[in-house]
């Protein structure tokens, strides 16, 4: 399972654009990754059917990192449409779990509306810890450390909050 | 049947019923509240983990019962809404308007749509879209905070413009309230900048005149302005309809210095639910009145009929129901008695608990109803909202949801034709207007387009908006250019939120469902909502105008999505619930929570069900408080006035009171 983790905190830190030390820093009181990870094996392998396909992906992202590479090449290496739409998928998927807290579910285009995205909130911690807060140099709605009056003054720079 | 009988019976602990228990409380008049919902907790941590958890951040999410189990989820009812005939207090959701035609999800039902409407027909009935809370403390739980006074034109819509009705008194209303205002100001405790509003009421020639009060300011001073504010400020050189455009601080309820409550930390998150309580809530004026030794609340209690004497048609008691689970059985029932009666339930229930009042041989029609009026004229300030992205960063989401708002549009000899509104401006981003963070997250995840930034789309001034034009249509993107795009588009969301205001309608009203019921066995509510009126709909082509022209003056891009057209018939789920069409533009509407006008006061018997005391003309010891009274929404948001009006009605009952006892000790004096 360690080996997972390993390669599942690898492969959202390519993907997510975030830092290891945001994501899954070594003093983790928060440990979001390990609800991630069960719900992202678990809704994957439902999803595709496939029940190699997790294991798939984590040896492929593997393979890349072992090779002297960026970041943005082993990214566009795992997104690449020849693995297959189901594993490009879960990848993509993968990046809103980290940035949504929640569970994505593409509802196709329809004669009146154009394709969009439901999705299930994962926790109330997911919720929280959710990097679309982040990205935005802010905080979660309902849930700000931040001290009156911040809000007249422009945020600490981006980086700070990526940790990249 | 309660063994003590109370000077005051309260149906509601709201901020109206709380107002008036403290106040009585304090003079120590006995006093008994009913409240159908549940206690007020300890703490809000619970509330705030059922809010952490819903998937839809609605202003009902955090509170009991919840109202989101999408473990529950079928094809045709895919949030989990619980069914409303199986809960003992029932309540109305943002997230039941698109069920609105399914009573098995929706707690209102509605009439069916007449045949042969079409899109722009004023006669197409919608979905109401407010909300209120039934629970100890009330919809204080989730108002927005912002605490701004009626302007005496206000009162006067009839007499000065043609339109509506006259508060009872008119001007004269407004300077009897004044010096309510100020104690309700202080009630709240209201953050405000005094010489900004006084600018306004300059502007308004309200305050030439002196009619605000000579001791009046505010008892903490503004909220600081956000980024947000300080980029629709620049907004100089604009008029509309002959009024000057410009920004002000809103006063607002909530702390803008440490105090009794905590100093506002900016949660962005102050609908649904402050998780400090560095908003006002009416939770506070309810502890202070309970704390009196006076006041007695019973929680889980369910008034379910006005029992009045036949002879004199005063009120004699009011009969309850109790439940300890809110799905299961009844647990009892009782009357309360008291010497006079409050009903305080909000625009909806108290309506309907006059109605369902209706086995009193002298008042068939219900309590309180000789007029027909109860039920009628339900009114909301009815939203338009139109959103962009600023030019440079103003970092939205982040403090109070909204701190500032155009107010200089409220009042101007334009209102002979169209509504007035004031435009509130959104610290949030697109996140009411649009789902937001989580819609532009899935586009530019997955290369869809729903927030029209990864795309071919173009505004409706023709303005192309994909945001980054060297990056393909549809792009699907990871990494740091993920990251860069994402926040890009985040720290220039902005948004204007106009509240229109709507005509008293006869038509627009409250009434029992002939055949849908809550777990109770009482009847839950009908409501017939239209938007009929020229003069509104004028209101909202005035607003998309003035949107546009707004975004060109600071430098920003409209990205105001028009609606589809309206589905008048068709499938319960196929109908749209608030889109309609005007002078060929589609037009979807928001409700703004300012639910107005079941129960109104007037100068007439025959044309109010309460007289300007908000006293029932038809029973004498029976007395309402609430946004119900209001005869027309006006332009401010009313929760203020809710609250001056309901200290004015304290000293009225408390006069009422001391009346009553000399009455009784010379009736007694001159028996013996």
């Amino acid at each position: 399972m360690s080996n997972d983790m390993d390669n599942f905190v690898g492969l959202s830190v390519v993907l997510t654009g975030f830092s290891r030390e945001v994501l899954a820093p070594d003093l983790d009181p928060v440990d979001i990754k390990s609800e991630y990870l069960p719900v992202f094996t678990a809704n994957v392998t439902k999803e595709s059917g496939d029940p190699s396909l997790v294991a798939d992906i984590f040896q492929k992202y593997a393979m890349l990192q072992s090779q002297t590479l960026t970041p943005q090449q082993i990214g566009e290496a795992m997104l690449d449409p020849a693995n297959g739409e189901a594993f490009v998928l879960a990848c993509r998927k993968l990046i809103f779990m980290w940035y949504a807290g929640a569970w994505p579910t593409i509802v196709p285009a329809s004669a009146t509306a154009q394709a969009s995205t439901v999705s299930d909130l994962i926790s109330a911690k997911a919720y929280t810890a959710s990097l679309v807060w982040q990205v935005m140099q802010s905080h979660p709605m309902g849930d700000s450390n931040y001290r009156y009056g911040y809000w007249n003054k422009p945020p600490v720079p981006l980086s700070d909050y990526t940790g990249q | 049947m309660t063994t003590q009988t109370y000077d005051l019976v309260i149906v509601g602990s709201g901020i109206s019923g709380s107002i008036v228990a403290y106040e009585l409380g304090r003079q120590g008049k006995k006093v008994l509240i009913l409240e159908a919902g549940q206690e007020v907790p300890v703490d809000r941590s619970g509330y705030m983990r059922t809010f952490f958890k819903a998937n839809a951040k609605t202003p009902e999410s955090p509170y009991p019962p919840t109202t989101q189990d999408p473990k529950a989820s079928t094809p045709d009812n895919p949030l989990g809404l619980p069914d409303p005939a199986l809960e003992n207090v029932p309540r109305y959701t943002v997230l039941q308007i698109n069920s609105w035609r399914n009573p098995a999800q929706c707690y209102f039902t509605y009439p069916p749509q007449a045949p042969g409407l079409t899109g722009d027909s004023p006669e197409v009935v919608f979905a109401f879209a407010s909300s209120y809370e039934r629970i100890g403390g009330g919809t204080t739980w989730h108002w927005l905070g912002t605490s701004l006074r009626h302007f005496w034109h206000d009162f006067e819509l009839k007499t000065l413009y043609g339109h509506g009705v006259d508060w009872p008194g008119g001007q004269q209303f407004y300077q009897a309230l004044v010096p309510y205002y100020e104690k309700a100001t202080k009630e709240i405790g209201v953050s405000g900048d005094k010489a900004a509003m006084d600018k306004i009421y300059t502007q308004f020639d309200v305050e030439p005149s002196g009619k605000y009060g000579p001791d009046y300011d505010y008892p903490m001073p503004p909220i600081v302005a956000s980024l947000v504010d300080n980029l629709f400020a620049t907004v100089t050189d604009m008029t509309v309809d002959g009024n000057p455009v410009y920004s002000s601080p809103t006063p607002q309820g909530r702390n803008s210095l440490p105090g009794d409550r905590r100093q506002c930390a900016g949660n962005t998150n102050c609908i649904p639910i402050c998780p400090i309580q560095a908003k006002y809530d009416a939770t506070v004026t309810l502890a202070n009145a309970l704390q009196t030794g006076n006041v007695d609340i019973l929680y889980r209690t369910v008034a379910s009929n006005i029992q009045v004497d036949a002879a004199t048609g005063e009120v004699t008691g009011i009969d309850y129901i109790t439940y300890d689970d809110h799905l299961g059985p009844p647990s009892g029932t009782g009357t309360a008695v008291g010497t006079k009666y409050l009903l305080a339930a909000h625009a909806i229930e108290t309506p309907r608990l006059l109605l369902m009042s209706n086995k009193n041989a002298k008042f068939p029609d219900g309590v309180a109803n000789s007029s027909g009026q109860v039920g009628r004229n339900l009114m909301d300030h009815i939203m338009y909202l139109a959103w962009g992205l600023a030019k440079d960063p103003v970092y939205a989401y982040r403090g109070p949801l909204s701190t500032s708002g155009y107010e200089s549009l409220r009042d101007g000899a334009f209102r002979k034709n169209r509504s007035a509104y004031r435009i509130e401006i959104g610290n949030e981003g697109w996140q009411w207007a649009a789902n937001d963070p989580y819609t532009t997250l899935a586009d530019f995840v997955f290369g869809q387009n729903a927030s029209q930034l990864n795309g071919n789309s173009v505004n409706q001034q023709g303005q192309p908006l994909r945001f980054n034009p060297s990056l393909p249509a549809n792009s699907q993107l990871f990494g740091q250019q993920l990251v860069d795009t994402l926040n890009g588009v985040y720290i220039r969301q902005i948004r204007l939120g106009y509240l229109i205001e709507q005509l008293p309608d006869p038509d627009n009203r409250v009434q029992l469902s002939p055949t849908e019921t809550d777990h109770l066995g009482l009847p839950r509510p009908l409501v017939t909502y239209r938007i009929r009126n020229d003069y509104e709909r004028e209101a909202f082509v005035s607003a998309k105008a003035v949107s546009t022209e707004i975004f060109n003056a600071i430098g920003a891009t409209e990205y105001t999505i028009p609606p589809p057209d309206p589905v008048l018939y068709g499938a319960p789920n196929e109908v749209t619930a608030t889109n309609f069409q005007y002078k060929g533009n589609n037009f979807t509407f928001y409700g703004a929570g300012h639910i107005v006008g079941t129960y109104r006061i007037g100068d007439e018997k025959t044309n109010s069900v309460l007289n300007p005391r908000q006293q029932s003309w038809d029973h004498a010891n029976l007395y309402m408080v609430g946004s119900g009274v209001f005869p027309t929404v006006a332009t401010g948001n009313p929760t203020l006035t809710i609250a001056a009006l309901a200290f004015q009605a304290a000293d009225n009952i408390l006069q009422d009171l001391k009346q009553s006892s000399e009455e009784e000790a010379e009736a007694m004096a001159s028996s013996s």
